[in-house]
This record gives structure tokens, sequence and C-alpha cells, in this order.
């Protein structure tokens, strides 16, 4: 296998010699070259070939030792693993019931194995002929639409903001590779969207697919909007999929950006997901992520608080039971003074499931009167289960305001003998425990609407 | 109601109970005191149900039934309750559905009609009012973030909606002021029936001149040591346990 053409490929000697793992993704990228990015514009066709090079470079990160970011997470059996790309056949059996949100309006992009499915879309019927009229005009109309069409139609804002901050991270880069489709959000400045956007990629389980879905997400100066992203399963008993998501978002200048993330992907799924956020003066973005699901999980989620004034929440939720899998990393970066950062993260994991949390917090030099507070908290409830838990703080400011904390226990049996005492079975008050422990996190939601979902989803979960 | 026949219990391996006998009426309120240590709080558990308490001899009999094998919440469910000396903070689970899941729970097994959050909600806040309780805060987390008084008149609630038959309290009156301890007081008070029968555990003589009752118990080094009227209680407020525990040793 030669290196791709690119400035930054070294030579081929320092390459991994495990040409069964990688060498697939490099003969089908080049497949994918000739056929389906062959009209790219140039910018993203260099792009592709860099990031291509740099994971025949780099190779998956299966290497256990002095592999800090991967130290706790064994990508062995997804490297090994052959998929295909989806050849986006067709999708007409999809019972949507089952992820409508309960919202009267809804700006909705559904993807299927990867591929844009317009039936299953909507906008709200005002936004459309909008968005018809105004899409490349940056600075006028909303944009909810497919980041393919953007590419196809040049937008200007795909070329500035796409890929600036993802790194070349092993998955990142095969994502940046086949970047396809996905969504192109804009909000423009000034503008508050009240309904949420759904994004929602669906993976059908009929093949053994792997999907590189994109989300770019620019939030104008004071705008105000709600994204869900959704990842599910068509089918429990699916054939093994692989879901390599990248999210970037960019929040300006007193933008607020609620982002909420719900995976429930199939049982022997491989999810791979990485969020980029930089955020703006006096922005905020308040993430939540909820891991339900899936077979090996694995999330970065990079949050760099950019200018005076940004700040973020992040909450997440991970449940594990039987042979999964679910890491998180996160990661935030108190770049500039004035900034906040608030971060639980709540685990329950059950049968021989493992979690893993590693939850990096850099305050650098400038970010004088810094807040960052994180907590990690953990249910386990069964002796096979495990969690490793690895709170970071690197404080370079003396004038900041930093705690952090992590947790590990089991259920509290004198709070299951005080539910008891009242009537409630074990059963119940275990669960009503779980429901106290969870709704922290759940409560972050503050959209009634995609809250009643996403209760719902998390309560079916837990029952 | 209650009949407690040669009760021994042990904690961690611990004997604390060392042959507990105790018969309590329908109607009457007893009252347990003894210094620290001594097994009140022990004997509150014991007869709840509590599973970090081991019986290893004696009996308990609830209205003719040995609770013995029955796991707590069928001990709550038939009549028994249970007001924590330290009530549970419970994040994250408000107040009105822990509750109501209780209610529902005891219901359900006797039969008889669950009530739906609407209904319950008027339930609860009636009762709120019985016991001169501000009603929002059953929208809260239970007991999270509670005062000692606020978490003692909570249980006072959960009591007053459950209406079990027999009411353990167990040192009700701790970490309420003078004012907060009459109120408490009286709710109990109000909410005694001549079904019901009430079991205090407590240190002070002073909630006894609020409740009263009809016979005071000593309990000392897991044994009753003395039983008599409330002018014991008035004894030991004077004298002291010391007394009773030369005289047991003598």
């Amino acid at each position: 296998m030669t290196g791709w053409p690119s400035g930054r490929a070294h030579s081929n000697s320092t390459m991994p010699q495990n040409d069964s793992q990688e060498s697939h993704y490099l003969s089908m990228f080049a497949a994918f070259e000739k056929n389906g990015a062959s009209d790219s514009p140039d910018w993203l066709k260099t792009l592709r070939r860099e990031a291509i090079a740099d994971f025949e470079r780099n190779g998956f990160p299966t290497a256990r030792r002095g592999n800090e970011l991967w130290k706790y997470t064994d990508v062995r059996p997804l490297a090994n693993h052959v998929f295909a790309r989806s050849d986006g056949s067709n999708h007409e059996q999809i019972d949507f019931a089952a992820y409508k949100l309960p919202c009267p309006r809804v700006h909705q992009l559904v993807f299927v194995d990867g591929h844009y499915a317009a039936d299953l879309s909507t906008e709200p019927p005002s936004q459309s002929a909008h968005r018809a009229e105004t899409i490349g005009h940056r600075s006028e109309g909303l944009i909810v639409g497919r980041l393919s069409e953007a590419i196809q139609e040049r937008l200007p804002l795909v070329e500035q903001y796409f890929n600036k901050q993802v790194g070349s991270s092993a998955f990142a880069s095969l994502n940046t590779a086949f970047v396809e489709d996905g969504a192109l959000i804009y909000i423009p400045d000034g503008v508050s969207v009240h309904e949420p956007i759904y994004l929602l990629f669906i993976t059908t389980g009929r093949s053994q697919v792997v999907t590189h879905p994109r989300v770019l997400v620019i939030a104008g100066v004071n705008s105000k909007s709600t994204i869900i992203q959704g990842y599910e399963s068509l089918i429990t008993d699916a054939k093994p999929g692989f879901t390599n998501a990248v999210t970037e978002i960019v929040t300006h200048s007193g933008a607020v950006l609620n982002h909420y993330k719900l995976q429930r992907e199939a049982a022997n799924a491989y999810h791979i997901s990485s969020t980029h956020a930089t955020i703006g003066r006096d922005s905020h973005l308040a993430s939540v992520a909820l891991d339900l699901d899936g077979g090996l999980v694995r999330n970065d989620l990079c949050v760099k608080l950019a200018e005076p004034g940004a700040s973020v929440k992040l909450d997440g939720l991970y449940i594990g039971e039987g042979e999964r899998h679910v890491d998180n990393h996160t990661f935030v970066d108190h770049f500039a003074p004035r900034t906040s950062s608030n971060e639980v993260y709540k685990g329950i994991l059950t049968g021989a499931s493992r979690g893993v949390f590693v939850g990096q917090v850099m305050v650098r030099p400038e970010a004088q009167q810094t807040i960052a507070h994180q907590l990690n908290k953990n249910m386990v409830l069964s002796d096979e289960a495990e969690i490793d838990s690895q709170p970071m703080l690197e404080i370079f400011a003396d004038d900041v305001q930093c705690t952090h904390g992590a947790t590990v226990g089991r259920l509290d049996a004198t709070a299951v003998f005080y539910l008891n005492s009242r009537g409630l079975s074990t059963q119940e008050a275990q669960q009503l425990l779980i429901q106290g422990f969870v709704s922290e996190v759940l409560s972050a939601i503050v959209d009634d609407a995609i809250r009643q979902y996403t209760d719902d989803a998390v309560l079916t979960k837990l029952v | 109601m209650l009949d407690i026949i040669d009760l021994h219990a042990e904690v961690a391996g611990v004997e604390i109970l060392k042959g507990v006998t105790l018969h309590v009426d329908a109607g009457e309120v007893h009252a347990i005191m003894g210094p620290n240590g001594s097994g009140k709080s022990t004997l509150a558990n014991v007869i709840a149900g509590n599973p970090a308490y081991r019986v290893t001899a004696g009996t308990i009999e609830f209205e003719g039934e040995d609770l013995g094998t029955l796991a707590p919440e069928e001990r709550a469910r038939r009549g028994v309750f249970l007001s924590f000396q330290h009530p549970i903070e419970i994040p994250g689970l408000r107040m009105d559905h822990f509750i109501r899941a209780g209610y529902n729970s005891v219901m359900k097994s006797r039969e008889e009609d669950q009530l739906d959050p609407l209904k319950f909600d008027r339930l609860i806040r009636a009762k709120a009012k019985v016991i001169d309780m501000d009603a929002t805060l059953t929208k809260r987390a239970v007991n999270e973030g509670f005062s000692g008084g606020e978490k003692k008149r909570n249980e006072i609630l959960q009591m007053a909606v459950l209406e079990p038959k027999l009411r353990i309290l167990d040192e009700i009156d701790s970490g309420l002021d003078v004012d907060a301890l009459r109120s408490v007081s009286a709710s109990i008070n109000e909410l005694m029936t001549p079904e019901k029968a009430t079991l205090l555990v407590t240190h002070y003589e002073r909630l006894l001149t609020y409740i009263q009752p009809n016979q005071v118990h000593i309990l000392m080094d897991g044994r009753i040591v003395a039983s008599g009227g409330k002018e014991l209680a008035r004894e030991i407020e004077i004298k002291g346990y010391d007394w009773l525990a030369e005289r047991q040793g003598a």
C-alpha cells in the first residue's frame, strides 16, 4: 500500500504493519474517490487525502501500551471487523413512530445507513420556502440542510468552518476522508429557532455497514437553538454496524445552544463519536449526552471556551449492561478569562459491562477567574461490572474556582430499607433510587417535549 | 397488637438486644427510654424489619401474625410504620412521587384503590395541612436540604398518608426546637385513634409532656429493666439512668 499524496505523510516505514486492519479502509477510500467523491470541491478532495494519509500513518489506536487516550478501551475487535460502505438501498419498512419527537413542529433530517431519507425528513412549513430562497447567503436565512447539498452548492460557510477543530485521531480522520453526508446547521445572528432541530441517524442492521455521519453547527451572534442528535438501530438483533460520527460546533458571541445526544444503537454496534465545540464570548453551550445502548461506545467531547465569558454545561448519562463497553472522554479547555464549565456525568453499570470516564479540564494561564466544576458518579450494580473513572484537572491560572470528584457506589442499603418501610418492594425501591440518580442529568434537558421523549427513553431502558 | 417475646438481635455479629419482652395494645402509647447504645433504635428497626439487623432468638407478633419472616415492605403493608431517627436524603426523587409510590403499594396489597397523581396531590395537601407542614416541600427531593425539623415533620407526613396501625417513632424529638416539638407532638396526638398504637423511642422526658404515654419502659444494655407509668420518666429525668443500673446490678 502506498502513501497518499499529502504534505504530512512521511514514509511507509513508520506505518503500522498490520495490513488487515487499515488496508481495507484504504482500498475503500480508493474506490470512494473514483466513485462517490469525484465531483467534490478541490479543498475537500485535498482534505480527504490528508485525512486518509493521517489514518494510514496513525492507524487504529489498537496498541494498549503507552496509548493514554485508549488505555481503557480495546478497539481491536472493531479494527479487525470488515465493514462495507452502505449502498443506500431502500428503507421503506421503517416505522418512524418510535423515533418521533412529541413536538408539533420540528426541523427533522433523517439518515438511514448514512443516506439521506427525504421521505422521513421534514421542515416546519414556513421554513421550507424561506430556506430555499436563502441557502447560500450565510448572513441571512436559517439553514437546516444536508451537508452534501451545501458542499455541492459550494457554500462558502462549509469551507470556512469544516474540519477546523477536529485534529487527526484515527476515527475522526476516517470520518473526514469518507465524509459524504450529514447536516449543516446555521443559525443566523439574532435568530431564535423555536422548533427543535432533530438529526436522526438510523442504522438498519441489515448489513454490516460503516457510516460516517458529519454534522456542522454554526450558531450566530445572540442566536438561540436546540439540536437533538439521535443514533438508533432499527432492529435489536442487528448485524454489527459501525457508526463513526463527527460533530463540529462553533458558537459566536452571546449564542445559546442546547445540544442533546441520544444514542441507542444495537447491543453489538460500534459507536465512535467525537464532538468538538468552540464557544465564543458570553456564549453558552448546554450539552446532554445519553448513551443508553450500543456494544462498544466511545465518545470524545471537546469544548474550547475560546473567548471571555464563554460557558458550558456538560451532562451525561451512560448505561452499561451485558458485555457492553461505554467510554466517555471529555475535555474542557478554559482558554480565556471568566469562562465557566459545569460537568456532571453519571453511569449505571450492570451485568459484566464496563464504563470509562476520563474528564480532562484545562485552565490555561490566561484563563483567570475561571469556574470549573466536574463530577462523575457511578452506580455499579453487579460484581462483574466495572468502572474506570479518571478526572484530570490541569490548572495554570491562579485566580480560579475548581472542584472535581468521582464516586463509585452500589445502591445504598439504608435507602432501600427506607423505601421498603413505606411499602415499596425492593425492586420498586431500586427503580426509584436509580431514577432519582439519573434525574439530575435528565433535568438538564430544559425543553419539555424533548425531555418527555428522553425521559421515556431512559425509563424504558431502566425498567 | 404488638407482642414481643424474649427478643434477641445482633448487628454485625454484636448482640444488641438480649431478651426484650413487650406488649402493646391498640389505643396505647408506650415510651421506650434508655441511655445511648442501650438498643432503643435497634428495637425500633428490628420491628420494622431492617435487614441490617439479625434476630437470633425470640418472636415479634403483630396482630397475631409472626413478623419474623416478613420483608419490611410486607410489614409496612400490614400497618407497621417506622419514623426514622435520621431520615434518608434521596436526591432526584420527589417527595410526593415517593410517598405516592409507597401509598399505592400499600393500597395494592390490600386490594384497595390506588390514586393517580392528581388525586394523590389532593390527599397529600390535605394531610400536610393537618400536620401544619408546607406542602411545597413535597415537590422537593426526599429530605434533600431539609432542616432537621423539616425532616421529622416529613416523617409525620408520610405517617399521616399511610395511616399505619403501629406507629414507631424513633427519636422524633431529636433536632426539634420547643415550638417544632410542640407542633409535631400535636400532630402525632391528632392522628392517634383507638385502633392505633404508638411506640415512642426517646432520650428525654420532655417529649412525654406532650404525648402522654400509658407505659414507660427503660431499656438498658439490651433489656427492659423497668416499666411503669409516666412518673418513671420523671424519675429518670431527675435521677438519670445510673440508679437503675445499680439496682440492676444489685
